[in-house]
């Protein structure tokens, strides 16, 4: 187990390294994970409470119309299942995945460096759980898998580490719900996420997240993209939270590799939201697309980024970031960057920042509805995002989850 | 019976006079063209008597059904019946034309209050469809409000807008303009067929006499410089095309 101890080293070596983007948090004031992770029997020894929670992000516990779901409370319980009649599709918690498999070795902190910063660090260094997906070669699996994960205790950390592998020729949709009951008092939620998408297969993964007031988010996340492979990721947060940072990076290491990163911001309370994606476009002719839309009201603070890179040419990638302000007391701000470093990389841009136009305004007012009506319709419109390589299934979680943050924000 | 009155209305555009002391008035379930050259204020008119913010009154009145309008929000106006045709309505992303109509339009309204979307299982759904149809824009109908419509598209949908809203006066600022012959029959016969309910009155701004002869409308206001120089009728259109707006003024007009 060198590569083991390698990696324990590189992490220890990083525990100080601050994160590149977001505010600081000192790690010492959390209570980490001890033990391993406990096997739920059924969907009985979960609450109701917890299934409300779940149905906020968008997840069915009754999975009627899954694959297959996987479902984490804080670190200390699990409910993994596939349904009968999927075949192709493994879900299990990582630690019987690392057990099943040796291989799966190789898959850990290769996407995500462990010595990105002290996040990804001090994750490796305690004990982690979290989930891992695979479709089988060619499999093409058309109701969407469902994973959710729960933070229940205060002042503690979750400590995530998931592994999703689309093997070749193989199509996958994961629907993916985080949330905290309101009671929560600042916990952690570290979360590492890697996802390898083979040759000629496409995996669409849709998160919608619903946090509580006092929680700290910081997702490490990476993709690694194959010849041919499509990657779509749609990112949709709708409530308050204390501070959020994530920076998915996406590598497209394969010709025509292809990746969408979308993410839907709905900032509320006096939350501060650091958002953004990285692609990577190492391959001729593969193609990548950021699109950000953030609204924010209150005394929400968003940072909505993009970056681009073009290490290849024949490349191609555009940046869509638009942000509507509610709030005076509110602020958005859009920073994309385009870095391309040969010729034949096309990287483009566009970013608006604004207020409602009254424009639009006094047209949906002329039609009778009134000011506020008129506004949220705006605001509804701004924020649908129509995403053409999603199960129509899934497009209408994430429309009706945002429909429901929207009424509840307003 | 006269439904809305403008009584010697004065009327800026960021602090540049546009209407100086215009009197009119509309009846019930007439129908109405004005006419005259560009920048005459035939367009403020209307978007003076709809509420738009950038159209200071600065004197004088308007009445609805006996009643002064000038302090009732846009929102009011539009609810107490009175509805505009935009020449250049902006686009809405996300909302789509055919939720917007039931959204607007009493007869169509089948959702619960806070409904933002209609649900598949819509009831009025045939009845909108063949109004969208009838329209030639079932194109349009999932597509998002005025998002890339062309030129006669965005006529016809601000039509099935403001006809939706069952309004009792419906100003249409040149809702003839850009349509090729088929689509302006089309938005002929429909005007036609509301005309001959006479329920709503209809004021259309237009340079055309093909959508006013077709209406055979009641009366003609000719406005230059913010003022009403003439009112006429439908026998005055032909004349008005032959000799253009200042030979025809010139010969109508004491010297």
């Amino acid at each position: 187990m060198t590569s083991d101890n390698e990696r324990k080293k590189r992490a220890k070596e990083a525990l100080n390294k601050p994160a590149r983007y977001g505010s600081d948090l000192d790690l010492e004031e959390f209570e980490y994970p001890e033990s391993d992770i406990a096997e739920l029997e059924s969907l009985d020894e979960i609450s109701s409470t917890e299934k409300q929670l779940l149905e906020s992000v968008g997840i069915d516990p009754e999975q009627n119309r899954a694959a297959g779901a996987f479902i984490q409370l804080d670190n200390e319980a699990f409910l993994a299942d596939v349904m009968i009649k999927q075949e192709g599709l493994e879900i299990m918690p990582l630690s019987q995945a690392r057990q099943k498999y040796d291989w799966v070795e190789n898959y850990l902190w290769n996407a995500v460096p462990v010595d990105t910063d002290k996040f990804t660090a001090r994750s490796e260094l305690e004990v982690y759980e979290g989930y891992f997906i695979r479709a089988l070669p060619g499999v093409k699996i058309t109701a969407p898998v469902q994973s959710c994960l729960l933070l229940k205790k205060s002042k503690s950390v979750q400590n995530v580490h998931n592994l999703i592998i689309a093997e070749e020729g193989s199509e996958m949709h994961i629907i993916t719900g985080c949330a905290a009951p309101s009671s929560v008092e600042r916990s952690l939620h570290l979360g590492i996420s890697e996802f390898y998408i083979k040759r000629n297969a496409k995996l669409s993964f849709t998160m919608v997240h619903n946090w509580s007031e006092k929680t700290l988010i910081r997702p490490r996340s990476a993709a690694i993209v194959d010849e041919n492979g499509i990657f779509v990721s749609n990112y949709v947060i709708l409530s308050p939270l204390r501070s959020i940072q994530t920076f998915p990076r996406v590598r497209l290491v394969g010709l025509y590799a292809k990746t969408e990163l979308n993410s839907v911001v709905n900032g509320v309370g006096e939350s501060e939201y650091d958002i953004g994606g990285a692609v990577s476009l190492e391959a001729r002719r593969a193609t990548g697309k950021v699109v950000s839309r953030s609204i924010a009201t209150d005394k929400a603070h968003i940072i909505a980024r993009g970056d681009l890179v073009g290490l290849n040419e024949d490349t191609k990638a555009r940046l869509e970031c638009d942000g509507l302000l509610l709030s005076s007391q509110a602020s958005i701000r859009a920073i994309p960057m385009l870095d391309a470093r040969v010729e034949g990389a096309e990287l483009s841009h566009e970013a608006t920042v604004g207020k409602v136009g009254a424009e639009q305004l006094n047209y949906l007012m002329s039609r009778g509805l009134g000011k506020e009506e008129a506004t949220s319709l705006i605001v509804s419109g701004f924020m649908k995002l129509e995403v053409p390589d999603l199960p129509p299934i899934l497009q209408r979680s994430i429309e009706e989850a945002i429909e429901l943050s929207l009424k509840g924000g307003m | 019976m006269t439904l809305l009155e403008v009584r010697d209305l004065r009327v800026e555009v960021a602090g540049i006079p546009i209407i100086g002391g215009l009197d009119l008035g509309f009846d019930t379930g007439k129908a109405y063209a004005i006419l005259g050259p560009n920048g005459s204020g035939k367009s403020t008119l209307a978007k003076t008597i709809m509420g738009l913010p950038e159209y200071v009154v600065k004197g004088g009145d308007i009445q609805f059904e006996g009643e002064s309008i000038l302090n009732k929000s846009i929102t009011e106006r539009a609810k107490m019946g009175i509805a505009y045709a935009f020449q250049t309505p902006p686009a809405i992303p996300g909302i789509r034309l055919e939720d917007f109509i039931c959204k607007i339009c009493p007869d169509y309204a089948c959702k619960g209050e806070d409904d933002m979307f209609m649900t598949n299982g819509c009831v009025c759904k045939d009845t909108l469809y063949d109004d969208f149809e009838r329209l030639g824009i079932a194109n349009l109908a999932k597509r998002d409000l005025n998002d890339g419509f062309s030129g006669g598209e965005l006529k016809r949908s601000e039509l099935f807008q403001v006809l939706s809203m069952r309004p009792k006066i419906m100003f249409l600022d040149e809702p003839d303009s850009g349509l090729d012959y088929d689509s302006l029959k089309i938005v002929g016969r429909e005007l036609k067929a509301i005309r001959d309910e006479g329920r709503t009155t209809m004021v259309i701004i237009s340079h055309h006499r093909y959508i006013l002869e077709f209406l055979e409308i009641d009366k003609l206001f000719i406005l230059k410089s913010g003022r009403l120089v003439y009112t006429g009728d439908m026998s005055d259109i032909p004349v008005l095309e032959e000799k253009g707006y200042e030979k025809f003024l010139e010969g109508v007009l004491p010297a």
